[in-house]
């Protein structure tokens, strides 16, 4: 099934066409990768998915419908996740409090209810927090529940950055250089983790500089170049064809 | 003890009005919004009260609720068009509407008596009225922060893009923000006016805004308590120093440069974070183990994502 999808999707910034038509689809129960090398466009497409952009012109649909004209907030209740190339935490809040914020999407109580403190409203804080509780275990970081995010290490932070992702139970997840500046152990334990999300049935879309991490993880690669899609089939093949050569290593 | 309070109370009760007004202000500073509006709440509160009280002698049970309503009402008015300001640009923009209120209780004489004040409003509110509205104000802010909305808050002036990227709504939070802001100023202005015999345009002005911004910084823009603090080192302090005479005004600014420099969190959240950071320390960290370990090992699938 696919989950998203991009169809002709442009975008230029005066005279520069940072994304120039770009298609693909990014089925559920999958882990897709997009490579590229350094201004390719990768970032400025994920931004463009995720609302933080408008489009020069084309189309994304999540789910069969139109997304593109909607702002970032209403593309992440739809249920786009996102992580960001340099990382993004609320530095003042404790690591457990970083990972609710990610539930915001799911959160049910109405205005009122959290207004005048009403048991409900009490009640969901509280299963959320559980639930928090929940993930940081299973991220291995429950050690670090009160901890203020900003002074966490590097690695750690990168784990509340998903788990905040995660947390928001998405359909869709975009991460952009989800492994930058991490070991191969790190990596391809965060890759086992992508792939049970996508097993249980989440359209995972891994932006990524380290080829070796996707073709380990991803079924599908699309290999942009110049704001243009030049490849898209199997890892292996992918790393074979002779345009990607050249746009990673220059002819 | 007894004696010493009542003859402060009249401290006191500045005291809890500096409090609520400080509260109208932390709100939407919590959220991210650099707005100084709450002084044009209060002064539309306190003048709504005094009018609705002495020219239509409605009772003061009903003209406060109503000048705390025409607050939220404003603070609504106020964030359509400052939905698209940040910062320093949302600061000018209230400081003006701050000046435009002045300017109209001054030239709407008939109504507000203009330059002289809105004199001879007969007292209904003492100290045990304006601290049950504090007490309601406090408790319904507590629900809030602990509520969705305080973490869409808490997000949104820590990173906007972040709370975008995660539904918060960053136009209906900050209007929310707005509102709460404005029902809050007009209250107390409201109370204000009931309690103190006059009121009078330049009172909502500048100083009102140095003095309840001040109040923030000195405890803290985050938690409940930090107002509490803020409120009381503003009110207290000059009262305490009174024996010093003409020099008193220099221990308060004294004052207020040394917390700043050393707590530039406020006092009350400094106070707070650190009782928090004694509780993450008593719970030592171990040392990290690399992630793959727990990847192989946890097989529930689901649980966690909330999916059955």
């Amino acid at each position: 099934m696919v989950a998203l999808e991009l169809q002709d999707v442009r975008r230029h910034f005066g005279g520069v066409k940072a994304v120039d038509g770009v298609s693909f689809q990014v089925p559920a129960g999958k882990v897709t990768g997009l490579i590229g090398p350094n201004g390719s466009g990768k970032s400025t497409l994920v931004n463009l998915i995720a609302g933080v952009l408008g489009l020069t012109s084309g189309e994304v649909r999540l789910h069969g419908e139109a997304i593109s004209t909607e702002t970032a907030d209403a593309v992440a209740r739809r249920g786009v996740a996102r992580t960001f190339q340099n990382i993004r935490l609320l530095p003042e809040a404790s690591v457990l409090d970083n990972v609710m914020i990610g539930f915001y999407r799911l959160e049910r109580s109405s205005l009122l209810a959290s207004l005048l403190g009403l048991p409900s409203s009490r009640r969901e804080t509280r299963e959320l927090r559980e639930r928090g509780r929940a993930l940081l275990a299973r991220f291995d970081m429950s050690a670090y529940e009160h901890v203020p995010a900003g002074g966490l290490a590097y690695g750690f932070q990168r784990r509340v950055e998903m788990m905040r992702a995660v947390a928001s139970n998405p359909a869709v997840l975009l991460l952009d250089e989800p492994v930058a500046g991490m070991n191969d152990v790190e990596a391809s334990a965060l890759g086992g983790i992508f792939a049970r999300l996508a097993e249980d049935g989440m359209a995972v879309l891994v932006i990524e500089h380290n080829t070796r991490f996707v073709a380990e993880l991803c079924e599908e690669v699309h290999v942009l170049d110049s704001g243009r899609l030049i490849a898209n089939d199997t890892p292996q093949e992918v790393m074979r064809d002779p345009a990607v050569v050249a746009a990673y290593l220059g002819t | 003890m007894i004696d010493f309070l009542k003859a402060n109370q009249p401290v006191f009760d500045f005291f809890l009005l500096t409090l609520g007004f400080a509260y109208s202000q932390q709100i939407v500073l919590r959220c991210g919004v650099f707005s100084l509006a709450s002084a044009a709440f209060a002064a539309l509160g306190a003048y709504c009260c005094a009018i609705l009280v002495v020219n239509l002698g409605l009772p003061p049970l009903m003209a406060i609720p109503l000048g705390a309503v025409l607050g939220g009402a404003a603070g609504y008015l106020v964030s359509v068009p400052l939905a698209r300001l940040r910062g320093v640009y949302q600061a000018i923009a209230t400081l003006a509407l701050v000046e435009v209120v002045v300017a109209i209780t001054l030239y709407a004489e008939p109504l507000t008596g203009g330059a002289v004040g809105f004199n001879n409003i007969p007292k209904h509110v003492g100290t045990v009225e304006i601290a049950l509205a504090v007490a309601v104000v406090i408790y319904l802010l507590h629900a809030l922060s602990i509520s969705r909305i305080g973490r869409g808050f808490d997000a949104l002036r820590q990173d906007e893009y972040v709370a975008a990227s995660l539904g918060v709504s960053s136009r209906g939070q900050h209007t929310l923000a707005f509102i709460v802001s404005g029902l809050i100023g007009g209250l107390f202005g409201g109370l204000q006016s009931m309690y103190a015999y006059s009121v009078e345009p330049h009172q909502y002005g500048f100083s009102f805004m140095v003095t309840t911004l001040a109040a923030i910084i000195l405890g803290g823009r985050r938690s409940l308590l930090g107002p509490v603090i803020g409120s009381a080192v503003v009110i207290l302090l000059p009262e305490i120093s009174r024996p010093l005479a003409e020099y008193r005004m220099v221990v308060v600014g004294v004052v207020m440069v040394l917390v700043v420099l050393y707590t530039p969190q406020g006092l009350g959240d400094t106070f707070l974070s650190w009782l928090s950071h004694r509780r993450a320390s008593k719970q030592a960290p171990p040392p990290a183990k690399p992630l793959a370990a727990d990847a192989r090992t946890t097989k529930s699938k689901g649980d966690t994502y909330g999916r059955a």
